[in-house]
């Protein structure tokens, strides 16, 4: 495996590890903006909504850089497996496995937007809610692991960021607007019996519909 | 026997309860003339008794030609409707008949499954159909399986979209259907869905053939009909009619008010007509040139005492309630002019603005969600805003009619909460 | 006889149960879209020609920046002979 013994590979990690927060920040509040339906009157929803998606490539590639580094890197073991599959790094297991698993998620949220014509609507929205669970597991990874986050300046910008995102996550929560599509639905104890013929075929018998 | 010659047909020799399978079998047993059930079918011009009146063969047509495996036939007997009372009716005189279409139906497009689809709050009916799918099944074990089901009774879960995605995925909800014609799916498979009154037809077409069919009604809309009649009457009745029998004779018959204001053909998604045009026969022909259709053979009487814009109001204000909620013009458009229409039956000052808006909120939302109960509440309200308009006007301008504080004639369900509201 | 017809006009259409109001579609294509009173799009019915590219590059940007994905082109081809 290749592991090169520079320095600088150490410096790379660490700088676009706190580079790729910075940008998932924004682009993590920029989606909130999106859906709270801001804009219309100085700046378009749909450059907004464009800013988000750019946004989200250019992240993505820092945390690309941020992880070829790492697994290049000889001065810490980690092979290109932790990459994706957690708890597989013989260096800080723990914070590194968190990292994987926000990156893993990260991977989920965006390989499904760019699929996002070919996919049903309602599981791109069920894969996209998981982003704010990747960037909860981006922060605290970048805390537990961080040579930086010992020092003030570091921890300062890890805090800033978490305290931006935790804000943008109440409001999106709270300033959300009143929808039509807010059908109300039963719960699953009042489901409907199913068909009520008393049925004197063979059990073997196929039922007429299919039941989910 | 021989084939029932006139009038009732559908209604045929009823006793207090159903007719059992024998009973069913001894009043209409086959005249034995008829080869091909689909071209005594095509022959007899049938059209759907649903309320869109689409031609039965057509839809047979649509179903063969498609080459799915799998094919289902559904039976609506959902009857969401508040005013209608037919389906019911029927399955409580005869659900054979019902059956036996719907089996007809099977036999032509190549299904093995029939689902009959009721209401779950109308326990009489389950009840009635249980029984007579039960007096089958121990008949014969052959033939296509036939189940019955029991959604919500939602107003647009008796949608045709709607009842096909209850029973794919329990949700009573209506679909988007851009292409047409387009064929109803569950799953893989393709689906025949009729109103439980085509099927009866179907069934009774498929014994005696299409020339004894069209003996009564008109050239146009053969048959006979299912017509309830509420309202001013002393209590609803569901009568069998031919086509093209004029609408008078039909409120004599009815032992309905003689002299009304209006009446509203076609349910509360319809039209009104002026009483002055109760001579006109019911038939689509004839209906049409007062911009009305037969639909699902519904007639709500409203007597002169009675108050347009009070029934109008109830109904819009239900049917906002009844929205699915899943496109933004419906969810918010109908409660809208619901609101307005209650300015203008209390005759307030902004009624004028109020009857300004509500013109434009009808253009607006017309043809804009995916089912076409939006479409049907504007038909609705447009033709209210015909027929009432000297009563609007009155309205409008301060001075509401005697009957604006009086009872109301049309039956309204309840209108239930929010968290009441039951899709799955 | 066998002439391969290319279509000739579009039409925008809406899935209005997808459409959850954004608005996003009237910002990029507002020579085909319109807006409610509640941010839901009205649409332009009659077809627009293809070769009118203003108009089919918004429309194009409008399905790609629907947040639900609620649009979709539809072409139509001319059944002239």
């Amino acid at each position: 495996m290749l592991a090169l013994t520079s320095p600088y590979f150490w410096y790379t990690t660490r700088a676009t590890g706190m580079v790729a927060l910075i940008l998932f920040t924004i682009v993590v509040t920029m989606g909130t903006l999106v859906a709270n339906r801001v804009g219309g009157t100085y700046v378009g929803r749909f450059e907004i909504n464009e800013l988000h998606r750019s946004l989200s490539i250019v992240a993505m590639l820092f945390l690309v850089i941020h992880i070829l580094s790492t697994v290049l890197d000889s001065y810490v073991s980690t092979g290109l497996i932790s990459a994706i599959a957690p708890f597989t790094s013989s260096y800080r297991r723990l914070p590194v496995a968190i990292g994987t698993i926000a990156f893993d998620l990260m991977l989920c949220v965006w390989v499904s937007s760019l699929l996002k014509v070919r996919i049903k609507n309602s599981s791109w929205r069920f894969i996209h809610w998981f982003s704010w669970l990747a960037f909860a597991s981006a922060a605290a990874h970048s805390f537990l692991t961080g040579s930086d986050s010992h020092k003030p300046w570091g921890l300062a910008v890890i805090g800033l960021c978490v305290l931006v995102v935790a804000l943008a996550g109440l409001w999106r929560f709270f300033g959300r607007p009143v929808r039509a599509a807010g059908r109300t639905a039963l719960s699953p104890l009042a489901r409907a019996p199913l068909a009520k013929t008393s049925n004197s075929r063979p059990a073997s018998s196929q039922k007429v519909v299919r039941r989910r | 026997m021989i084939a029932p010659s006139s009038l009732p047909r559908l209604i045929h020799q009823t006793t207090r309860r159903p007719l059992t399978l024998v009973e069913h079998e001894q009043a209409f047993s086959s005249s034995g003339e008829v080869v091909d059930a689909l071209k005594e079918l095509e022959a007899s011009g049938l059209m759907g008794r649903g309320g869109a009146g689409f031609p039965t063969h057509r839809k047979v047509e649509l179903l063969r030609s498609q080459r799915s495996r799998t094919k289902y036939v559904v039976v609506n007997a959902m009857e969401g409707e508040p005013a209608s009372h037919k389906d019911r009716s029927l399955i409580a005189a005869n659900p054979h008949l019902v059956l036996d279409g719907a089996e007809a139906l099977a036999a032509m497009i190549g299904a093995k499954h029939i689902a009959v689809c009721v209401a779950r709050e109308f326990s009489t009916t389950i009840n009635h159909m249980e029984r007579a799918i039960h007096e089958r099944q121990r008949r014969s074990q052959r033939g296509p399986l036939i189940e019955l089901h029991t959604p919500p009774g939602r107003y647009v879960a008796g949608e045709e979209s709607a009842l096909v995605h209850w029973l794919d995925d329990n949700q009573c909800l209506p679909q988007y259907r851009p292409n047409r014609p387009n064929v109803l799916r569950i799953g893989q498979g393709v689906v025949l869905l009729d109103n439980a009154e085509t099927c009866a037809n179907v069934g009774l077409i498929a014994r005696y053939g299409a020339e004894w069919f069209r003996s009564l009604g008109t050239s146009l809309h053969p048959g006979s009909l299912l017509v309830s009649v509420t309202g001013a009457v002393s209590h609803p009745t569901v009568m069998e009619v031919a086509a093209g029998t004029p609408i008078r004779q039909i409120l004599e018959a009815a032992q309905a008010d003689r002299d009304p204001q209006a009446l509203l053909l076609g349910g509360y998604s319809g039209e009104w007509i002026s009483g002055r045009n109760i001579d006109l026969s019911f038939d689509n022909a004839a209906l049409k040139t007062v911009n009305a259709s037969v639909g699902a053979g519904i007639i709500f009487v409203l007597p002169k005492s009675g108050c347009g814009i009070g029934e109008i109001y109830n109904i819009v204000r239900w049917m906002a309630n009844e929205s699915a909620r899943q496109c933004g013009p419906c969810a918010f458009g109908l409660p809208s002019m619901a609101d307005d229409l209650g300015l203008l039956l209390a005759g307030s000052k902004e009624a004028g603005a109020a009857l300004r808006r509500l013109n434009e909120q009808a253009s607006q939302i017309d043809g804009r969600g995916a089912c076409h109960h939006p479409d049907g509440v504007v038909r609705f309200v447009r033709s209210s805003l015909r027929v009432f308009e000297d009563d609007i006007r009155a309205h409008a301008s301060g001075r509401p009619c005697a009957g604006a504080r009086g009872p109301r004639f049309a039956t309204v369900p309840r209108l239930e909460r929010g968290d009441e509201l039951v899709w799955e | 006889m066998g002439v391969k017809r290319r279509p000739s006009t579009f039409v925008l259409k809406v899935n209005p149960i997808l459409c959850d109001g954004f608005g996003h579609c009237a910002e990029l294509a507002p020579e085909l879209v319109n807006v409610d009173e509640w941010g839901y799009p009205i649409i332009r019915q009659e077809p627009t020609k293809i070769n009118n590219a203003g108009a089919y590059e918004s429309a194009k940007y409008a399905v790609r920046g629907c947040p639900r994905q609620a649009l979709q082109i539809e072409k139509i081809t001319d059944a002239q002979p």
